[in-house]
């Protein structure tokens, strides 16, 4: 998602213009040996990042159960997966899961963060204090008080006090990725949008959302990823019938690793990509013309 | 640049009021439960135990039981090493994450950002046990690790790296890679490059520019980054666990421990709730820090 | 593209793939729920909770095909876990499966009710050596589910014949040992390796064994609960503190290589035990599904499936040979003779646990 392709009037506003294709550094010979080492390290980073998602991957297809050896090749696990009522589940409970919360997590965050990072109000203070306790807290004290809480206010253990459990422990991340972005946010562009006419709320679709979006999709996608691996807390307020997938995952790991489990951590991870594969898709401009052009500016 | 002057109005009130709901009836209630809890003593069931006389317990000083004893020699030694892992790891994640941020955010094509996110975190949809348990099949005797270092010749029996500090500090810094490069590719993102011109322009070296131009410019990302994989570090325990063999305690297994398996809530409690005011503490007077500074509050 | 028309684009993009995930998984879980919902409008349902492994999902469908009843269920991995759930009072299940000291902990608390045997003709297919504990006597409240020891499984092909705790403390063995990482049985290792009773309250002598503990601390490569016999078998350690059964397991696939023992200074001997929660809102299919698993090929089957010792006697005809004669799974009774179970120790329990972070911290 881009911003919008403006052009300031203002050639040094130190604070965040809408990014111009960054043409002079590249064509710069002396910093491409820079540019190479930051691109190796990055590399080897990714490499770091996904030897064990390949070790998972392939020892989905391992005919042993244990995690001792590779014994031979096969398909016999993702058969299995799709038997296993189990784990299907899990696998659909920690979806529905991780998709409200990210929903609703964001929303709520995003708001937030625009609140701290602009306005002054009562109870400032305390708000800001209490968006880092989620972070600071830890998990296995969150879910104790929870259940606790619940049992208080007598609310039947459910997937749903799964869902609120996630959604409040969920908004403090957006926030503060979210107010990161927004930190040094130039107003000016803002007003510039006001004294052209628009509204607050037009003003806020069409210049302030597109700018802050990228922290928004970041603040997002940590969410899902914490959401969709929460251990400790989902496993204190599951109710009947709640369990997620790393409860189950977590449960069936107890016994040994069977290969089911990393099938169908390898199935996810095909969605997933999948799905980041179509957002690619999406990004790329279908009028290619006018954005080199643009980029010739 | 100092930041504008916070707008005042009713305006603000619809947008922090979802929030103060969830997170004030779903989060901070609860919490001051368990904070009542703290102050109690553990039954012989690990339920409460009753308390008899209200007013003696309090006027005593009784009621701190739970904290005095967690300030003892032996827990103090317990914060210090998990304080000094957390550190650790933050400072690690920081040096790996940001020169990668930096290449996804500013040097890479446009096209491929996404992308080149979404590379980052799919690792992390999978499942955090699993990925630890892939890091004991590499690690262990007989795993990929030294398999490798063996048959590259470059080692002649196999190296002791499970069980250790070093596998527990690869565990999680691993872990704690995505809550650093979020916030900095967040923040780089929307870096305006013609200020690094401008400093090269001026006669700036590439690291003059780097430290004194994009680190500052950064600097919110920086910092939420080192909040957001800090923090955690301290309370972990799962890695420790696995990696390390539970051969040492961090706060966090000792937390877990009280939960789990002393069924000591009240002390536990306590425990928690310190880490908590020291973090927050921490946080405090990081703002007032830069509040004096005259830069804007990040937090 | 306008930012609005791209906006959509890849919401919608980015939901349908998700969607026909969701319908996949949820077709598949909810049809056989559904199916029975069909058959039956009031057979009810019937909510388990039970540690993971312990029961085989084709034994809980032939029941569900029998009576018509929605059964439920979802698994837990520690006591603590449990008793945490039952505590909140809400959580709604119907049949727990708590081990030995915790039945005692969850009867003081009045989390778990008074099992009406009048209800349950199938008791009598349970083997009495398995009844009336010291820590729910008569069976007021509990019965026997599985039962086990926790010993010692070890490289034979390495170390020759382990008989005693002392392999586990014996420094030859230096980084080559693994013990479970919990504060009792560590405990308990240590105290029965010293003569003593697994349940001792002296703060001597569990001063002594916190020694021990510290100095053998060095000689551990991991303490770990969960993943014990893959471990040894991997080849990790050479001697490995676990339950019998995932050691039985493992041993049955390396029988050259790896064997189990109870040291002959005796061991835990563990019993995992059915009960009805106090709130439980379906006990009445509870009692048709306890009667049910103690039927002796339903028994059989489970124990088939899972590799544990159940407590049911007509069971014993259709169990397979390999597990019936395992004498790690169905230890004989001189074995048993020496082993005890591990009892609330009430509030020495404090003591121990600063033993235990001492220990960790070191």
């Amino acid at each position: 998602m881009r911003a919008p392709e403006a052009t300031s009037t203002v050639d040094f506003a130190p604070r965040a213009i809408a990014r111009l294709p960054p043409a002079s550094p590249r064509q710069r010979g002396s910093v491409t040996w820079e540019r190479r080492l930051l691109g190796w390290h990055s590399l080897l980073c990714y490499l770091f990042l996904y030897v064990p998602i390949l070790i998972l991957i392939l020892y989905s297809f391992n005919r042993s159960k244990q995690t001792a050896g590779w014994d031979g090749f096969t398909l016999d696990w993702y058969g299995r997966l799709f038997a296993n009522d189990l784990i299907l589940r899990a696998v659909k409970n920690s979806l529905i899961v991780a998709v409200s919360a990210t929903i609703f997590a964001t929303i709520i965050g995003t708001m937030v963060a625009l609140a701290l990072a602009r306005r002054s109000f009562r109870g400032k203070g305390a708000t800001q204090s209490a968006l880092y306790l989620p972070i600071i807290i830890p998990e296995i004290v969150i879910g104790a008080a929870l259940v606790t809480f619940f049992g208080v206010i007598e609310l039947r253990l459910s997937l749903w006090t799964v869902v609120l459990a996630h959604i409040a422990f969920c908004i403090s991340y957006v926030a503060i990725v979210v107010r990161a972005r927004l930190a040094g946010f130039d107003r000016s562009l803002e007003e510039a949008a006001s004294d052209l006419g628009a509204g607050p709320l037009d003003t806020f679709r069409r210049v302030t959302l597109p700018i802050i979006l990228p922290g928004i999709i970041a603040g997002a996608l940590l969410v899902f990823t914490i959401s969709i691996d929460d251990y400790v807390v989902s496993s204190f307020v599951a109710g009947v019938g709640a369990t997620t997938l790393p409860i189950q995952i977590y449960s069936m790991l107890k016994v040994g690793v069977t290969p089911e489990v990393n099938a169908v951590s390898t199935l996810l991870l095909l969605l997933t990509v999948v799905l980041i594969a179509i957002a690619q898709r999406l990004q790329q401009d279908p009028t290619p013309s006018l954005s080199k052009g643009a980029r010739k500016k | 640049m100092p930041e504008e002057t916070p707008r005042r109005g009713w305006a603000s009130y619809p947008l922090v009021l979802p929030t103060w709901v969830v997170l004030g009836f779903f989060f901070v209630l609860p919490l001051v439960i368990m904070l009542i809890i703290s102050f109690g003593q553990r039954g012989t069931y690990g339920g409460l135990k009753a308390i008899e006389d209200l007013g003696a317990y309090v006027t005593s000083g009784d009621f701190l039981a739970n904290y005095k004893r967690s300030i003892e020699p032996l827990y103090l030694s317990i914060y210090w090493r998990s304080l000094w892992m957390a550190v650790v790891t933050t400072v690690l994640c920081l040096a790996i994450s940001y020169p990668m941020a930096y290449y996804i955010a500013v040097i890479a094509p446009a096209k491929w950002k996404n992308l080149l996110l979404g590379l980052v975190v799919i690792p992390f949809w999978t499942s955090f046990l699993i990925r630890t348990y892939a890091w004991m099949l590499i690690l262990r005797t007989e795993g990929l690790a030294n398999s490798l270092l063996q048959w590259s010749g470059l080692i002649d029996q196999p190296l002791n790296l499970l069980y250790t500090d070093f596998s527990v500090m690869i565990g999680l810094v691993y872990g704690e890679l995505p809550f650093m490069i979020l916030p900095l590719y967040a923040s780089l993102e929307k870096l305006d490059l013609k200020l690094l011109e401008a400093g090269n322009d001026l006669g700036a070296n590439s690291p003059q520019t780097f430290f004194r131009v994009t680190v500052p410019l950064t600097m919110p990302g920086i910092v939420a980054g080192v909040i957001l994989v800090f923090i955690p570090s301290i309370g972990q325990f799962v890695i420790s666990d696995l990696l390390g063999g539970a051969k040492s305690i961090l706060v966090g297994n000792l937390i877990q421990n009280q939960f789990a398996v002393a069924r000591n809530k009240p002390f536990g409690s306590a425990i928690a709730f310190e880490l908590t005011a020291v973090v927050l503490m921490l946080l405090f007077a990081y703002a007032m820090y830069t509040k004096k500074k005259g830069q804007e509050v990040l937090l | 593209m306008t930012t609005a028309r791209f906006r959509t684009r890849a919401l919608t993009a980015l939901a349908l793939p998700l969607a026909l995930a969701l319908t996949a998984c949820g077709k598949k879980a909810e049809a056989p729920q559904a199916e029975d919902a069909a058959a039956t409008k009031n057979a009810g349902k019937l909510n388990i909770y039970i540690w993971s492994a312990y029961l085989p999902k084709e034994v809980i469908d032939k029941f569900a095909a029998q009576t018509g009843i929605q059964v439920n269920f979802d698994t837990y991995d520690s006591n603590e876990a449990l008793l945490e759930k039952l505590q909140s009072g809400v959580a709604d299940y119907d049949l727990v499966v708590p081990s030995d000291y915790m039945v005692k902990i969850l009867i003081a608390e009045k989390l778990i009710q008074p099992l009406d045997h009048g209800k349950l003709p199938n008791i009598a297919n349970l083997d009495p050596r398995f009844l009336d504990k010291k820590f729910d006597p008569r069976n007021q409240y509990s019965l026997p589910y599985f039962w086990g020891t926790t010993g010692l499984g070890y490289n034979k092909q390495k170390l020759g014949t382990v008989d005693s705790w002392e392999a586990a403390f014996d420094p030859k063995n230096k980084g080559r040992i693994l013990m479970l990482d919990d504060m009792r049985e560590v405990f308990g290792a240590a105290l029965k390796s010293m003569g003593k009773s697994l349940n001792e309250t002296d703060p001597a002598v569990l001063k002594q064994a916190a020694d021990k503990l510290k100095k053998q601390k060095r000689l551990v490569a991991t303490y770990n609960s969960g993943d014990f016999a893959n471990i040894l078998a991997a080849g990790d350690v050479d001697v490995a503190h676990g339950y019998n059964g995932q050691i039985a397991e493992v041993v049955a696939n390396a029988p050259d290589k790896l064997a189990y023992v109870v040291p002959k200074e005796g061991a835990t001997l563990w019993m995992d035990n059915v009960c009805i929660p106090v709130k439980a809102r379906n006990a009445e299919n509870a009692y048709r599904f306890l009667n049910y698993i103690m039927e002796g090929p339903v028994n059989a089957e489970i124990v088939n499936g899972v590799s544990y010792a159940s407590a049911n006697v007509p069971a014993r005809q259709l169990i397979r040979p390999e597990i019936l004669n395992d004498i790690s799974i169905y230890p004989p009774d001189e074995i048993i003779a020496r082993c005890e179970f591990l009892e609330d120790i009430g509030d020495a329990t404090t003591l121990l646990d600063q033993y235990w972070t001492e220990i960790k911290a070191q």
